[in-house]
């Protein structure tokens, strides 16, 4: 009896062995009938993208996105019923590679949405030149190389980079605010740095003077050094600009109220995550004011964008965002491609051409379509934040039509990626600075070009 | 069970491993893959944790450091495999030596700490050392080598033979160091620390030794883990990563090398398998581990010795006894 039951326990192992390795070949199996038998009916898409973790609403914001757009065609695309496969990449560029090769081995996927954050998208934009039949669409990742130097034909982005959406606000700031010297507190890693570049960009080259960047650890949620910081240095600098997004901004915002900032400081610009709606849910009403820049606001008064917030809203119960918006246009993208070439999502290459060739004009966000490098040409929106029957909400206040991820360096892309990575102290901090750098990569007739429009054109 | 069936039970495990790419599915190789690098991982951790009862949470550490080496050789076009692959190594080896003498002077809770600092250490210098290691974009585009890529009948399964049988000939070697009479000091020490030293024993050298081959064999993963995933990215050897190599190691049984590849096997495992029905699969994870710790202290490896015949290949294996 003893002896057999110790034999029971040398077994448990041995069947679960037995049983993962079973369940992952039927699977296999199972596919290869579907192929045959039931394509008719289904089609698998999947989505990537962190639903766990301090990352969570990326991902999951972006799903609903998704998801109201199937529901909108009833969840059929060409006939096909659509079965949505969601991986989570807890916001780990490994975990990542292991869910886009689940999606792409296990359930078969041709077409993948996602992932959601900077340091994925990159890690996303290495899967896809070693996975050239699988078309990857990201979800929320702003990282600028995914669609520039690490570009590959089956990854095409509806969405935005970190530069794209501040390039003129900088301009913005300069011209129509009048500043010249900017505090910037931002997060020190990749995003935040794409966003600094892109600021200081549109700042120096319409005259601005200096950007003082002050980088901080990702959720450090204390303030209170910086504050002082920011006090003691109130009267070099007309402005902050706060650099970052999610926890960090509400914190912020605590011990920007707390320590009185509004008198050293009365103006506070925003980075293009800090006027979010979560977090104008979250801060104090004397948050009014302040400005950033978007691709997306979520006050366009068409009709598109009207329907798109409603129905999100009666689907999910939460207004709907810039991420769940990107999530609706990338889905939408896919489904108007695959009723073109009758719901096959194995020809990679067909669905691409489609897409690339795609003037999309009835998004939320207004139209886009996308350049060479297959990123979106969009409209950028400086956005106020305004109080509209007590509640605080973006209101439009200027338009940059038609820009591309370079921005104002159309016609500049080679010197542009010729250039290192956006970083910390890239570009410079100062315009005397940047503008040698400028020269060393653009030339001095760009210069002289700026000098003589005064600014961009 | 007597020598004939033993050998037979050998025999299919060998040619099962062996068949994988051709019966299984792809993504069952791609799984396998992954659990061998990681496993190297618990086998690493297992090592320290076994022998010389010492908790190291720098396992990835000693990853990271390899994995880094070769991603930032390699993208920048300075050395290619194998020169990259020892170079990572090497790295490896000196800080494992450099480090090594300030834990061996420690133990218990103290070395937690020290291997703690270690690891964080490393991770914040791949987090913030942006201009040499990308920074929290981590370092893209490392291409397997084409050494690890040959066909076997047509099917492109070159790494998984080449990480299957360093894994294995790794297991072997580990196993046979374990009940040599190193690995007996070893155990002596991880027994009563003072009293080797009264035998006169030169403890802390002992205890350098088994920490830089447990951070030799980290490194191995390194390699294989950069190679395959293509990517080096802070992410991978952050706290998360010792814990979870720690889980694996507790899940599998803290006092058996086999067991913590079994742990491994079974945390990576669960989190593909889950992860595809639901996304509180963390959750799932949590409870089993939960029921292992409180039902089955000594882990899984725990429950399967106590089977008299598993009991006497355990004694074999660590103790170098002949079946009683």
């Amino acid at each position: 009896m003893n002896k057999k039951f110790h034999y029971f326990l040398f077994t448990v192992p041995m069947v679960f062995v037995l049983a993962i390795a079973t369940a992952c070949a039927e699977d296999a199996n199972d596919d290869d009938n579907n192929d045959g038998e039931a394509a008719e009916e289904e089609m698998s898409i999947g989505l990537v993208g962190p639903m766990t973790g301090g990352f969570a609403d990326y991902g999951e914001k972006a799903h609903r996105g998704v998801e109201l757009a199937l529901d909108e065609v009833d969840n059929t695309i060409a006939g096909y019923e659509v079965n949505l496969v969601v991986e989570d990449s807890q916001a780990d560029a490994e975990q990542l590679t292991t869910s886009l090769d689940s999606l792409h081995q296990r359930d078969e996927v041709d077409v993948i949405i996602g992932p959601s954050t900077g340091d994925e998208g990159e890690a996303a934009a290495s899967w896809a030149q070693d996975h050239e039949d699988v078309l990857i669409m990201p979800g929320y990742s702003a990282a600028e190389d995914m669609t520039m130097r690490a570009a590959s034909d089956n990854l095409i982005r509806a969405g935005w980079t970190g530069t794209q959406t501040i390039y003129h606000f900088g301009k913005f700031v300069h011209d129509e605010l009048g500043h010249d010297r900017i505090a910037m507190v931002g997060q020190n890693y990749a995003y935040p740095w794409d966003q600094a570049a892109g600021f200081k960009r549109g700042f120096y080259e319409n005259g601005g003077e200096e950007v003082h960047t002050i980088w901080h650890e990702t959720d450090i949620l204390d303030f209170s050094s910086i504050m002082n910081e920011l006090q003691s240095i109130s009267d070099d600098y007309d402005a902050v600009l706060l650099n970052s997004g999610g926890a960090d901004t509400i914190a912020f915002w605590g011990a920007w109220e707390q320590y009185g900032m509004g008198e050293y400081y009365p103006q506070l610009l925003g980075g293009t995550n800090v006027a979010d709606i979560p977090i104008l849910e979250e801060v104090t009403d004397n948050f009014e004011g302040v400005y950033s820049s978007m691709h997306y606001s979520e006050d366009l008064d068409h009709e598109e964008n009207m329907q798109f917030r409603e129905n999100y809203a009666d689907m999910h119960d939460e207004e709907a965002d810039g991420i769940a918006l990107q999530g609706y246009d990338t889905m939408r993208v896919i489904i108007d491609a695959l009723e073109t070439t009758g719901g096959d999502t194995s020809d990679v290459n067909a669905l691409t051409d489609e897409i690339m060739a795609m003037e999309v004009d009835d998004s939320p966000r207004g139209s886009f379509y996308f350049d060479e490098y297959g990123q979106a040409v969009q409209d950028i929106y400086i956005k106020e934040v305004q109080m509209v029957d007590g509640e605080l909400e973006n209101q439009v206040i200027d338009t940059y039509e038609e820009v591309s991820q370079f921005g104002p360096y159309e016609g500049l892309e080679e010197e542009y990626m010729e250039q290192p990575n956006n970083s910390a102290d890239f570009p410079a901090d100062t315009a005397e600075e940047y503008f040698e750098e400028l020269e060393e990569y653009f030339g001095q007739e760009y210069i002289d070009e700026l000098e003589e429009n005064d600014g961009w054109e | 069970m007597n020598q004939i069936s033993k050998w037979i039970i050998y025999t299919i495990v060998a040619l099962f491993l062996l068949a994988v790419p051709f019966i299984m599915s792809e993504f069952f190789t791609t799984m396998m893959v992954r659990v061998l690098y990681f496993s190297l991982m618990a086998v690493a951790f297992a090592f320290l944790a076994s022998q010389i009862g010492l908790v190291s949470l720098a396992i990835p550490a000693f990853l990271g450091l390899s994995g880094y080496t070769i991603a930032i050789l390699e993208t920048r076009e300075i050395m290619f495999f194998p020169y990259s692959a020892m170079a990572a190594i090497v790295v490896v080896l000196f800080v494992s030596a450099v480090f090594g003498i300030f834990a061996n002077r420690s133990k218990g809770i103290y070395f937690i700490m020290l291997t703690l600092i270690l690891g964080q250490i490393i991770w914040a210098v791949a987090r913030q050392w942006a201009s040499v290691t990308n920074g929290v974009n981590g370092l893209i585009g490392i291409s397997t080598p084409d050494a690890m890529q040959f066909n076997v009948f047509g099917a492109n399964v070159g790494f998984y033979y080449v990480i299957l049988f360093t894994f294995v000939l790794i297991v072997w070697a580990v196993l046979a160091l374990t009940r040599s009479s190193f690995g007996m000091k070893l155990k002596g020490i991880r027994e009563s620390e003072s009293r080797m030293i009264m035998l006169g024993y030169r403890v802390s050298r002992l205890k350098w030794v088994a920490f830089v081959i447990s951070s030799l064999v980290a490194g191995i993963a390194g390699v294989f883990f950069v190679y395959f995933v293509g990517v080096m990215h802070p992410s991978a050897i952050d706290l998360d990563s010792s814990a979870m190599v720690l889980i694996a190691g507790i899940f599998g049984g803290v006092y058996s090398i086999i067991g913590a590849v079994l742990g491994m096997s079974i945390v990576q495992t669960l989190e593909v398998v889950l992860n595809a029905y639901t996304q509180r699969y963390l959750i799932i994870i949590g409870i089993m581990f939960l029921l292992v710790v409180i039902y089955a202290p000594k882990g899984l490896m725990g429950l399967i010795y106590k089977n008299k015949y598993m009991k006497s290949l355990y004694d074999k294996w660590y103790k170098g006894r002949k079946d009683s």
